[in-house]
Order: structure tokens, then sequence, then C-alpha cells
């Protein structure tokens, strides 16, 4: 017997010790998953040089991959996530569902489809293997891509493909095209001499937005400090607004993605970083895809025909300008 | 006596003292050569070409920097882009949307030169975008007061590199940013050298971007390769350890009571095929993010086959030990701790070394769960943006912990169990480790 309750005793205390592991997380600071979309790495301006504190706003950035940062979020480990507001539908309809308050920017050519060489263009797709992350930005750069050359979504076939992988998976020749974001992207072109980009997001305009997208109790529960974060982001695309900063700005957003700056520098067309002034407009309640709300709506549209979730999602929900709105109300 | 030499091979002769650290010296050695061999024979493989001067382009958006590598292929094809971007900057078409874009172009055209002047040894690494140093470089190339031994230039590239400083030195004779030119000036054409494919660095790349690394001085809030190296640490022995607590006692009471044993094994040995990483996701549920569920899945993946080995290894202690401690009258309590434990510690102690590696073996998937951590962060990182100069030492380094850990293990086994020591004292092993003749082996000779 005395065996059995010393064996007990050390179970327990080992189940303690396992029990002070899981617990040493504290859910104090705001905390905001990030990963690598050029849009979101300016965060890291904001991080290095201590503007958060400095706004009064104690936030812990939690830099995952994309997908990654999605299910961090669906599993109520972050407040919030840097996501796409087509992905924020999805990950609203299979998982969590969530606000965005900031529109960083859209995308402008960073988001890509890159073939092997020899295809040229979207349509020489036809009966291929795309590697594309299912469900997700990429996926619906494609089936728009697919859909503009009046082709069917059954005309190539997806091959899940996380996407920091996609730059190997198309050198190894499994498949023959994939679609990716800058950084992945680039590596994918530079990885395969001859690859070209078959369609981009500056084909579709306005069809990806990049948001931050806050859990609505955190919203609640801590609108003055999300408002903080709001300030913040301004001062940052002030600061990369402003050319004399380039280097600087370069310097520490390469250095998040471990590029070179001069590397990093065609990023910033690709991913139009949004203004003050041009947000308020995209947060006008508009059709088409000049409006986050028309875009919301299209995509929304676009993932019921593709089945990608079954049931119609609200744009308007997912949407809120008010922190943005009030931030610049305050500017005046 | 005539020394008589005994062949190489024998069957089932040990060979001598000498011979053997010969073949352990060899063992290491020949795969360096082979690796020295095909990096620095240029007629071995090398397909690619590492540029030593690259150029920034306007009309692409993939930036190839030096250091990179490009097929022997399309190398022509880059270089024939610069060529003609330079044709078409003599002919006065300028690409460049507005003359504050030229200027940027500009800037990094001259910033090209960086990387010979560090190969040169004239500016440091950090040093490349240093645009007044820079600008003197050109200046000095130019003149002739510098001449740059590796890489040579091209005398096209030196053509160039006089034109061009014609045009700066006009305007300013040291940097200002505001007085670069607004045409666009000419671009240097790459230059590079065969190589082997990115992922089959040279051993001196890999030595000196690891020294680099190591020793890099990074910024604040950044990791150091030695904060990563504490953390992968922490890592595997915080799996380990949390699974001997428990793996270690479990192990013992159910190879030592067939109660245990039919209670806990038949389930343990139903999980333990169940493989670790798929529950990385479920870990990082119930765990959330940080090291906790990474030492969690260290810990699945070692705990079960722990409790498996050490049950086993103590059903295999000598039957007469308990036998003889039965019939002096021990109790369970008695027999458990003063036979059963004592008497499996040599081989319990194999086994925690065999298991200290397969934790070691969990480390790289539990780092890349949740937020990546640790060196495998790096390795994935580096990976990924294919330097694979960087990720050679980190795979290396936690190469020679977990060897020469295992090595220190094996040797201190004598020193805890001094009764299995066959006659060699701990300080004769270690001669024996390295290879050294020994007193006893020299009176031997006498």
């Amino acid at each position: 017997m005395k065996l059995i309750t010393e064996f007990i005793k050390s179970a327990k205390v080992a189940a303690i010790g396992a029990l002070a592991l899981a617990g040493s997380v504290s859910a104090e600071p705001l905390k905001i998953a990030y990963s690598d979309w050029p849009g979101w790495v300016a965060w890291e301006i904001g991080i290095k040089k201590g503007w958060f504190k400095e706004a009064g706003v104690e936030v812990e950035f939690e830099w995952y991959d994309y997908v990654a940062s999605m299910d961090a979020y669906v599993a109520g480990s972050v407040d919030a996530v840097s996501m796409t507001n087509g992905d924020a539908l999805v990950t609203g309809a299979t998982g969590k569902p969530s606000t965005c308050i900031i529109i960083n920017d859209y995308s402008n050519g960073n988001d890509m489809i890159v073939a092997a060489p020899g295809i040229s263009t979207i349509k020489d797709l036809k009966g291929k293997k795309v590697g594309v992350e299912e469900g997700f930005v990429c996926h619906l750069l494609l089936l728009k891509g697919l859909k503009d050359a009046g082709m069917e979504a059954s005309d190539v076939t997806i091959v899940n493909t996380p996407t920091n992988e996609t730059a190997q998976v198309l050198k190894s020749g499994a498949v023959d095209a994939i679609g990716a974001w800058q950084p992945n992207s680039g590596q994918a072109l530079k990885a395969v001499s001859g690859s070209t980009p078959v369609f981009t997001s500056k084909d579709a305009p306005g069809i990806i937005y990049d948001g931050l997208f806050v859990s609505a109790e955190s919203l609640e529960k801590n609108k003055e400090d999300w408002a903080k974060v709001v300030s913040v982001w301004y001062k940052i695309v002030d600061f990369m607004k402003n050319e004399d900063n380039l280097d600087e700005a370069l310097a520490i957003l390469s250095k998040r993605v471990n590029l070179k700056p001069e590397e990093y520098e065609p990023f910033l067309e690709g991913t139009y970083i949004l203004s003050l002034d041009e947000a308020l407009a995209r947060w006008e309640e508009a059709k088409g895809l000049g409006s986050i709300y028309g875009s919301t709506k299209y995509v929304d549209d676009f993932n019921l025909e593709f089945e990608v979730y079954k049931e119609a999602q609200d744009a308007s929900k997912y949407l809120d300008p008010s922190f943005t709105k009030a931030y610049a109300a305050s500017k005046k | 006596m005539p020394k008589q030499k005994t062949p190489w091979l024998r069957v089932h002769k040990p060979l001598s003292k000498k011979r053997q650290t010969f073949l352990t010296i060899l063992s290491f050695l020949i795969p360096i050569l082979l690796w020295c061999a095909v990096s620095y024979t240029p007629f071995i493989w090398h397909p690619d070409i590492k540029l030593d001067i690259s150029a920034n382009r306007s009309d692409v958006t993939t930036v190839y920097t030096a250091g990179d590598r490009l097929s022997k292929e399309y190398f022509p094809t880059f270089v024939d882009a610069v060529r003609k971007a330079n044709a078409d900057a003599t002919a006065g078409i300028n690409p460049n949307a507005s003359p504050r874009a030229t200027r940027r172009s500009n800037q990094k055209d001259l910033r090209q030169i960086g990387a010979v002047a560090v190969k040169n040894g004239w500016l440091e690494h950090e040093q490349t975008e240093d645009d007044a140093a820079l600008y003197h470089i050109w200046r000095d190339l130019a003149t002739g007061t510098k001449i740059s031994k590796s890489p040579q230039l091209s005398e096209e590239n030196l053509t160039i590199i006089k034109q061009n400083w014609a045009t700066l030195s006009a305007t300013s004779p040291d940097y200002k940013s505001s007085s670069l030119p607004e045409t666009p000036i000419l671009k240097l054409i790459p230059q590079g050298t065969a190589s082997n494919p990115v992922y089959l660095p040279a051993p001196h790349e890999v030595i000196t971007t690891g020294w680099r690394d190591f020793n890099a001085s990074v910024e604040e809030g950044e990791i150091t390769m030695s904060a990563r190296f504490l953390q992968s640490i922490k890592i595997v022995f915080g799996g380990f350890l949390l699974s001997c607590l428990i793996g270690i006692p479990l192990g013992i009471m159910c190879g030592t009571f067939d109660f245990f044993s039919r209670l806990f094994e038949p389930f343990i040995d139903f999980f333990r095929y169940l493989p670790a990483p798929t529950f990385s996701t479920l870990l990082v549920a119930i765990f959330l993010a940080n090291d906790a569920p990474k030492i969690a899945l260290v810990f699945v993946g070692t705990f079960f086959q722990m409790v498996l080995i050490i049950s086993k290894t103590t059903r295999l202690l000598d039957h007469s030990l308990l036998e003889a401690a039965q019939t002096l009258g021990a109790k369970p309590t008695q027999l458990l701790k003063n036979v059963v434990v004592p008497g499996i510690l040599p081989n319990l102690y194999d086994d925690l070394r065999i298991l200290l590696g397969w934790a070691w073996t969990w480390l790289v998937i539990a780092e890349l769960i949740g937020v990546k951590s640790g060196l495998t962060e790096f390795i994935e990182t580096q990976g990924r943006y294919r330097n694979f100069d960087r990720v050679f030492p980190i795979i290396f380094m936690i190469g020679f912990v977990g060897f020469f850990t295992d090595q220190i293990l094996a040797y201190s086994k004598g020193f805890f169990f001094p009764w299995l020591r066959v006659g060699s004292s701990p300080l004769e092993r270690l001669r024996q480790f390295f290879g050294v003749p020994s007193d006893q082996n020299k009176s031997k000779a006498v």
C-alpha cells in the first residue's frame, strides 16, 4: 500500500508540474498573432520603436505561419489575428468570428500564382497541379484567375501546400504552379529560374484586403486599448510613407523575414499600405471591390459558389470602421 | 623480437589501440574530405554560378544579391538583361517613374559594390549600406587606388566603374543623397564563380557563416544563438525529466509487480504507436503557446517507450538475487528498495542514455508547433530562405551536443557504478578514449 501512495504522490508532483507549465501564460496584455505578409510585417516598426509602450498599451505580438496564426486565434490563445477579409469569413464560418478594426493594406501584386517554366498563362494550367493552401487567400486568387480566364475550378488539381513550403514544392516539380504571397512567392520565383507569375492580385485589385481582426470579447473588454493600437498603426503608416525613412524601414522589415533590405524593397509596391484617408474611403459601405464591404460581400459569394463553406456570412458583422473613424476625428 | 606485421583484416580479432584510433579519426575524416573534394574541385559537379556582384533590375520583382546562386543556364539571361538596361541608360531611356525613383535606383546600383568591398576586407559585413564609404570605394576603384583581388573585376566592369565615377565626381566628391544623378548610372555587370547548389555550401562557407551567427551581436529583443540553444536544451531536458519523473517509477513498478504490468502496459503498448506529432495541434490547444506544448510533445514522444523499456530492464534482473533476499526475509518494500533498484541501476542508466537520444529526435518537431522557437526556428527560417550555409552549423552543433553528451555519460558510467569497472580506472578509460598508450601497456612492452 505504501508503494501505491508513494506512486500517487509522485504522480501528483508531476501533474502539478504540468499544470504549472500550462498556467504560465497570463492573459494581461493584448495578444496579436501576425505572420509574414508585408502589410503585417509593418507592425514590426511599431514594435521595434517601442511605440506601443509610448501609446500606453501593452501588446504582445506573436509570430506565426499564416494558417497557424488563424488556428491560434480560433483556439483562443490570442486576442486578435492579422488576416485577409476573405480568410476572416472562412475562419468565422468554420471556427470563430472576428471583427476587423484596421485595414492595413490591399494586395497589389504580392499575392501570386507562380507557374513553372513553360507555362505563361493561366489557361495553360488546364489539367495541371497547383499547390495552394486549400480554402485560404491564394486559393481564392487562383479561383478568381480561373474564372476570369473562363475556366472551371475542376480544370486544375489542387494540392494542399503550406504557403511557406510552396517554393520548395514548386522546385521539386511535384506541382506545375503554386499560389503564395511575398516573400514566399518571390522565393519560388528565385528558386525556380524561369518561373513566372501568371496571375497576381494586381489583376484583381481589391479582392484581398488585409486587416487586423479582433475577437468580440477582447474588443468589448479592452476598447480603449484597441483604439491605442489603431493610433500606433497610423504612426507606422506615416513613418513608412515618408521616403526619407525608407532604408530604416527596410532594415527593420526585411530582418523580420530574414531577407536583405534590397530583396524586400519590391514588396512595398505589391502591398499597398493605406494611409488614413485612403483607409477611410475603403471603409465606406459600397458595392464593388473599392470598398471593403463590397469586397467582403464579393468574396462571400465566391466562397459559397466554390463551397468553401455552406452558409452565407454577413459581411457587416465582420467590419467595424468606428475605430478608424474615431481616430481620424481625434486627429482633426 | 623482430616486429611482425599484423594484417589489418582479421576475422573477429580486435585491432591494436593505435590502429583503432587511426580508424576512428579516419571515419570522421573521410566524409569531410569527400565534402572538400566535391566543393573545391571545379570540374566536379558545380552546376550553378554564385554571384560575387549582382545587379538590381527595375523590370522584375526578383532581386538577386551577391551570394545568391543562379543556374548556369539562366546566368547569361541575367547578364544580358543588365547589359540591355545599361544600353538603355546610355541611350537616355529611363525606366523609373520619377527623379526620386531614379535616385533610389542609382543608390541601389552604387551599393552593388558593397559585396566586393566586404570580400576584400575594405568594409565590414554590416557596412554594405554605408553609402558614404561605398562612394569612396567607387572612387578608389576608378582611380586605381584600390584593386579588387577577389573577385577580380572584369574589364567591362572596370570601364563601367570609371564611367560612373566620372558622372558621380562631376556632381560631388563625397556622398550626398540629394546630389545623386537624376539619370540612371550604369549597372555593374553580374559576375560570379562556378559553385555547387545552395544546399551544399563549401566547408569554409559553413565555418565562416557559423562563426558569424554565433558571435553576431544582436539587437535588443532579438534572440542570440546561445539563448536559442538554451531554449532547445530546456525543451529536451524539460520533456525528458518530466518523463523520467513518472516513467521511471512506473516502469520499475510494472517490471516488479505483475499487477501494475497488467494494469498499465497493454494501454501504453497501444499508445506508443500513436505518433507523437499527431498530438501537436491538440497539445497547443491544451497548453497554449510558448514552451508548455513543446515540452509536452517531447514527453509524449518519450514517456511511453520509457515505461516499456524500463519495465523490461527490471524484469531482466537476476532472479537469484531476489530469491536470496527473500530467503533472508526481505519484505516487498525492502526488495524493491534494496535489491531491484540498485540491481537495475546500471542498465537503467544505459536505457536513459538511449531515451535521451530519443528525446532529442522529438526536439525538431516540438519546436515547430505553436510559436516556433529555439534552434529549429532558426533552421526552419534560414532553410526556407535557402541560407543553408547558416543551417549546417546548427545541425552540426545539435549533433555534437548529442554525441558528446552521450560520450560523457558513457564515460562517467564508471564513476557512478564503480563495481562495473573491468580493471580499468577512470584515468585509464580516458586514455583509451583518446588512444594514449597507458603505463600498463608500456610495462608489458618492456
